[in-house]
């Protein structure tokens, strides 16, 4: 199992497309961080997910939207294991290894350490990002007639606004509370990734259905059936954020326990993989 | 020794297609053995079934008992160079190897052995995306070639290369079946699948000819030649006389283009008719049927040969379980499971260059 393994994370990093992919990632989370650190308004509280600018919380905006990393490591759990069979690798790969199962779970344990690097190289990207944001001296004022960047503290308080001044204080605090999270988060998603992989095979078939499952599916479910929603997939990714249940919206989201949302997730990539092994990858391969 | 036993090896491909039907084969070290027949026979089916990516319907084919995926460790025992077997584009030649290497557990130093051997040591550095169609066959002989098995098997091989590549691989499939033999070793099993009669004929040491996914012949290529029909073709001015000379030698013969054709003679027959006719001779030629028209015989179920697949099979027992000397094929007897004490059927010579065609 342990030569297992080490081929599995040379197939990874013998192949470029695993690096755009990670460079991608990190594109996305500076996008996205800096979107939010600068985005005009922030609304003030209510509606989960924003917390208002000029608070002490400012930086929670900044991480937590790295969340959506974990779309990237589902991408990469299934490209893990739809990658074999698009190019058709899975021929020398099960000539080498006829028993398909320990295959399988070479590559669900591969997908997690990828999905979980995946997850440190974000927190990793919003670390610099903060510490850039810090070392700027990035400041908003949130005042009467609502937010705005850039505002002297001096015009801030003579409107009563509140003034805030990013720091490194928060910034740490605010860091270390969601890095956790997204990290074990990704790593299991690309768990589930590799279930998926396992069970459609095709490449673009099991990417599409995963977003769009992840996306679309689960955000009508959980609007319609909360109770349903908190076990699916995306929701239980969420419930391992401890900042998503202490700061966002309070009771607006239904969550499990960080622990219950690590097990649902485990075992979503589990199941589905076993079930894959047993189904579609028993297939002949011709 | 090395094992390979099919017995009532079938493979359905859903309700309508049956791939291969009841197959029962055995292939020997030593030699190379050809699995031939035309598109659609199963050779492809079979071999994948022998190396476990496609599971049979019924039946088994078993390396020396055992399932290829209860194989301990395959790559040291069976290589495998499969048609639309895969590279991943952007991953380098000797990356590929390396994968296989780390699953198997051998040294990366054998990875570069491997690829010097095919000839790709310079452009093991590059990403396969880039390869020719021939050299992504070498590096699939330098794959299945990495853990020194002593079963190799090849699916139509000979697709992309060029003639020398042909001819190169023709030498080491031969040396590398026979490695060892002349020290009274076993020898290695090898197996080729191919269409091109041709090639296979300078190849191949043993033959199993499939048509329509059943067995249509098994046995020594030699002997299967062997049975077929020699033909004279003579041209001569005086051709009525001589088919007149060779009916009464009771050798029928036909006029035909302007020669006079003796199916079923030999010059050493004909020559001595003519010298007492004193027939003017200016031409003779000897031929025996190609394989190619045996092949159509054998795999047409037109029966132009049809005590082949019965007779050979008797010949082929015999050699599977110990060389016997009795000249004429007799019925088979039973195949033995035990192991044949004398030191296995005698290869040719293993650096005997290209065989010639037999004449």
């Amino acid at each position: 199992m342990i030569r297992l393994l080490n081929a599995e994370i040379r197939k990874l990093w013998t192949i470029w497309s695993t690096y755009v992919l990670f460079g991608i990632v990190v594109l996305i989370d500076v996008a996205f961080g800096l979107g939010l650190a600068f985005a005009p308004g922030g609304r003030r509280g209510g509606s989960a997910g924003i917390v208002p600018h000029g608070s002490s919380q400012w930086f929670t905006n900044v991480f937590s939207v790295l969340d959506n990393s974990r779309l990237l490591a589902l991408v990469l759990g299934a490209l893990i294991i739809t990658g074999e069979y698009r190019h058709k690798t899975v021929t020398p790969t099960f000539l080498a290894e006829p028993r398909r199962g320990r295959v399988v779970t070479a590559k669900l344990g591969i997908g997690f350490g990828g999905g979980a690097l995946l997850g440190a190289l974000t927190m990793l990207t919003g670390l610099v990002l903060g510490l850039v944001l810090v070392a700027l001296k990035v400041h908003s004022c949130r005042g009467l007639g609502g937010v705005s960047q850039g505002m002297s503290q001096a015009m801030c308080t003579a409107q009563h606004g509140v003034y805030y001044v990013a720091n490194s204080h928060d910034m740490w605090h605010d860091w270390s509370r969601i890095a956790p999270g997204v990290v074990l988060g990704t790593g299991l998603f690309a768990i589930y990734g590799v279930g998926l992989g396992a069970l459609l095979k095709n490449q673009i078939v099991a990417i599409v259905a995963g977003l769009i499952f992840t996306l679309v599916v689960e955000a009508i479910v959980g609007a319609i059936w909360p109770r349903i929603g908190e076990y699916l997939p995306g929701q239980a990714a969420t419930a391992l954020e401890d900042a998503a249940r202490t700061t966002f919206g309070g009771g607006n989201v239904r969550l499990l326990p960080w622990w219950g949302g690590a097990i649902m997730l485990l075992v979503y990539g589990v199941a589905l993989a076993f079930v894959g092994t047993l189904t579609t990858l028993r297939s002949d391969v011709t | 020794m090395p094992t390979i036993q099919a017995r009532g090896l079938t493979k359905r491909f859903g309700a309508e297609v049956l791939a291969v039907d009841h197959l029962d084969f055995d292939a020997v070290p030593g030699g190379v053995t050809g699995f031939l027949g035309p598109n659609g026979a199963g050779k492809t089916t079979t071999l994948r079934m022998l190396l476990g990516l496609v599971t049979p319907t019924s039946g088994s084919v078993l390396i020396d008992g055992h399932h290829y995926r209860d194989l301990p460790n395959p790559t040291l025992r069976v290589g495998a160079v499969l048609e639309a077997s895969g590279f991943h584009p952007a991953r380098t030649a000797r990356n590929h190897l390396r994968l296989i290497a780390t699953v198997a557990g051998i040294p990366f130093s054998r990875v570069d052995e491997c690829l010097d051997l095919v000839g790709l040591s310079e452009a093991g550095k590059r990403a396969v995306g880039g390869f020719s169609m021939g050299m992504r066959q070498r590096l699939e002989l330098a794959r299945a070639l990495l853990g020194k098995p002593d079963i190799l098997v090849l699916d139509e091989p000979a697709n992309g290369l060029d003639p020398q590549g042909i001819a190169w691989l023709r030498d080491f499939l031969r040396w590398y079946a026979a490695d060892g033999t002349e020290k009274g070793n076993d020898g290695r099993i090898v197996i080729v699948s191919s269409h091109l009669l041709s090639e296979a004929q300078l190849t191949v040491d043993d033959v199993v000819v499939l048509a329509a996914g059943r067995l249509a012949a098994q046995g020594k290529l030699k002997d299967l030649l062997a049975g077929t029909k020699r033909t004279v073709r003579v041209r001569t001015p005086d051709a009525d006389r001589l088919v007149e000379a060779l009916r009464r030698a009771n050798l029928p013969a036909a006029m035909k283009d302007g020669y006079v054709i003796c199916e079923g003679g030999t010059p050493e027959a004909l020559g001595p008719i003519m010298v007492e006719n004193r027939i003017e001779v200016h031409e003779m030629v000897s031929s025996t049927e190609s394989l190619e028209s045996l092949f159509f015989a054998l795999t047409s179920g037109e029966g132009m040969h049809p005590g082949y697949a019965a007779g050979l099979m008797g010949d082929y027992r015999e050699v599977v379980d110990g060389p016997s000397p009795g000249p004429a094929p007799s019925p088979a007897p039973p195949p033995s499971p035990g192991p044949a004490p004398s030191p296995g059927p005698a290869p040719s010579p293993p650096d005997g260059g290209p065989m010639g065609r037999p004449r």
